[in-house]
């Protein structure tokens, strides 16, 4: 298989290299102009240049590959330009769209988002909830469903698109998901909402993104998640864990998310991050059970108990020095 | 004979080119975070740039640890005596 992974050197694109390199599979390697390719360059995989914006370059990065797994879908820095982040993500989109039908790709995975899951009329969702609209939650949920929309629409060449919940797990550059893990560990109190997220290792997602890409007839979408939880008591065992304080109450969602707006509109005017970011917020806020049947069943995908995310989690986040010395988790919440 | 900037010139740039801070006004004492803005994923990326233009084999974990001008220098020149041999 010759293969084109676009955000190779972001979370979910590293563990996807390690798990392309394991199957015997050499990928190339999407870069853009910015970036961190520092651990691509210890794993000696081939580099091409693949701005997303521009064309030619991504068909030229795609010449000879079957396969493009594109995993560099915009993911706005703060939520404040909905107008920006759509007209961004949908470019970015259609330009590799177009490229991977010009060099005569087979195959795209295209990886998406588990905030495109509508809530189900009961119990948990599946692949069947979709919303038949923007969901109005906010900037990243309305850009991860248009997105989805036009990948889906697409019938140039196969599409396939994985919905993946919260990842945890090794190289997590940018300290995604992790951050309110992280915040806990170090006895921070993170202000939060209560919700349920959908957890998954980093890992096992870069599972499902390999087998989407090989299976004769995959599912057109799937979604990804090792297992159903409610942040706020998942925080508190943590907590305990790590023997800091526990935390305190969750936020109501409207308080949330007038604190993650104000938080983005610092962060606008000042620099650096916003304490609470506004998708994560929407995230935990709109977050719906997610029942994974499809995803066992099409592709055999065992996700690895919660224990093992975590332990990875926290032996990433010591090695960034994100976590100070002092409690491993060792025994973490079931 | 073409004269090569010198290390301290290349890193300046790179670093003006992620923070958009005047080249003229950046000191080797500046911390990149603090006196430059630059956060923790673009400290990586001027290390992974650095290591990039002088073909570097960097860890994270050093790239983690450079904190100032001056230190991303320093990382960069003992990159380089290394590989000279």
């Amino acid at each position: 298989m010759t293969a084109l992974v676009l955000g190779a050197g972001g979370f979910l694109g590293l563990n996807l290299v390690e798990e392309l390199l394991a199957a015997g599979v050499a990928p190339r390697c999407g870069r853009r102009g910015r970036g961190n390719v520092l651990v691509l360059r210890k794993l000696q995989v081939p580099l091409v240049r693949a701005e997303l914006d521009a064309p030619l370059e991504l068909e030229q990065a795609m010449d000879g590959c079957a396969t493009v797994f594109h995993l560099a879908g915009h993911y706005p820095r703060l939520s404040i330009d909905p107008t920006g982040a759509l007209a961004t993500g949908l470019g970015q989109l259609r330009n590799v769209l177009e490229a991977a039908a010009s060099a005569g790709v087979k195959r795209l995975v295209y990886v998406s988002s588990a905030a495109t899951a509508a809530p189900a009329p009961s119990g948990s969702s599946d692949e069947t909830d979709v919303y038949p609209a923007r969901p109005g939650h906010g900037a990243y949920h309305d850009l991860k469903w248009e997105m989805e929309r036009v990948a889906l629409a697409e019938d140039r060449f196969e599409v396939v698109v994985a919905c993946p919940g919260a990842c945890l797990g090794p190289w997590d550059l940018r300290v995604g998901t992790s951050a309110l893990l992280v915040a806990t560990a170090r006895g921070l109190d993170p202000p939060h909402p209560d919700g349920w997220i959908n957890l998954i290792d980093a890992r096992d997602v870069a599972t499902a993104l390999l087998r989407l890409s090989t299976l004769p007839s995959p599912p057109r979408r799937v979604l990804l998640s090792g297992g159903n939880h409610r942040l706020h008591p998942l925080l508190r065992e943590l907590a305990l864990h790590y023997g800091v304080a526990p935390p305190s109450p969750p936020l109501a969602a409207d308080r949330a998310i007038a604190l993650a707006d104000a938080e983005e509109a610092r962060a606008a005017r000042e620099g650096g991050r916003p304490a609470v970011a506004r998708e994560i917020v929407d995230l935990i806020v709109r977050g719906v059970p997610l029942d994974t049947r499809l995803a066992e069943d099409a592709l055999g995908l065992r996700c690895r108990p919660l224990a093992e995310t975590l332990s990875a989690t926290d032996a990433w986040a010591r090695r960034m020095r994100l976590i100070p010395d002092g409690p491993h988790l060792e025994a973490v919440p079931r | 004979m073409t004269l090569t900037p010198s290390l301290e010139t290349r890193i300046i740039h790179m670093i003006s080119q992620l923070s958009a801070v005047r080249p003229a006004e950046i000191g080797m004492q500046d911390r990149l975070r603090e006196d430059l803005g630059l956060d923790s994923v673009c400290s990586m990326e001027l290390i992974s740039m650095l290591a990039e233009e002088l073909d570097l084999d960097v860890a994270l974990e050093e790239a983690m640890a450079v904190t100032t001008v001056s230190g991303a220098v320093e990382m960069a020149r003992r990159h380089v005596l290394a590989k000279a041999g």
